[in-house]
């Protein structure tokens, strides 16, 4: 299903454009909300969340410059090396537009084997449209329903169930859920 | 979970799921109007007094140089 550009809200084009930039220099998966959000939930949120491979410091200003060259700033250092600390420390980098502070792409590398086998099993999502790799549905229920556990976040792990029912594999939830009880 | 919202949230993913065209529309207008709201909460608070610091302090934002209002 194809959708047409002018359907995409400012989340959407914010995160395609950022997503975008990092695929020519990282494996990358959003996390979090946004997948529930992309996905026809209604609810709100300021920022968006990316797990990206750990990789050098060499690789990484590339990237960075790439992202300046593209309009994207570090609301952290314009740094390059300062921000690649940050990261290197486990610590998430903030990314917007230049000069708006909102939306904002909280980066952060991989740091265990959990964000490992969430890049090696992302996917993209037919019904959000966009050309973005996620991680996959069971990873994003199993970590809402055994990890995070708020009512917004119960309520986007319900909205995962009943939109992508064919997807959903019992399996691979509690198998995830049994990682994120040893991990986190 | 918040009894009775959610069975709002469950409708509403029924509705996407049934209507893959149809959802997207009503879905947009309703994420652009939340930042369309920001950044008129925004305008304003960089007219009042301080406005400029307390939105520094609100996003935390460090890098100065990326943000052309806060020069």
């Amino acid at each position: 299903m194809e959708r047409q550009i002018e359907d995409r809200n400012i989340l959407d084009r914010f995160c395609e454009e950022f997503c975008a930039v990092v695929e020519e220099h990282y494996k990358y998966i959003v996390v979090s909300g946004f997948l529930a959000i992309a996905s026809g939930r209604t609810r709100g949120t300021e920022d968006i969340d990316m797990i990206i491979e750990r990789l050098d410091l060499d690789k990484f200003k590339l990237l960075f410059e790439d992202l300046t060259k593209k309009g994207f700033v570090c609301m952290q250092s314009s740094s390059t090396e300062e921000v690649y600390d940050y990261l290197k420390d486990n610590t998430s980098v903030r990314f917007t537009w230049k000069d708006k502070e909102l939306p904002e792409m909280e980066v952060k590398f991989a740091k265990d084997v959990l964000d490992e086998y969430q890049l090696k099993t992302r996917v993209k999502f037919e019904l959000t449209g966009l050309d973005v790799w996620f991680s996959n549905v069971n990873v994003n229920i199993a970590f809402k329903e055994e990890l995070l556990k708020s009512s917004k976040v119960l309520e986007d792990a319900r909205h995962l169930r009943i939109v992508y029912a064919e997807q959903v594999d019992e399996k691979e939830v509690q198998s995830v859920k049994q990682l994120i009880k040893r991990f986190r | 979970m918040r009894e009775g919202h959610i069975e709002q949230v469950e409708r509403w993913a029924r509705f996407v799921k049934e209507n893959p065209t149809k959802w997207k529309k009503i879905h947009t207008d309703f994420i652009d109007a939340l930042f369309e709201k920001h950044d008129s909460f925004r305008d304003k608070l960089l007219q009042m007094p301080n406005g400029k610091e307390k939105l520094q302090k609100l996003y935390d934002i460090r890098n100065k140089e990326g943000y052309g209002w806060l020069k």
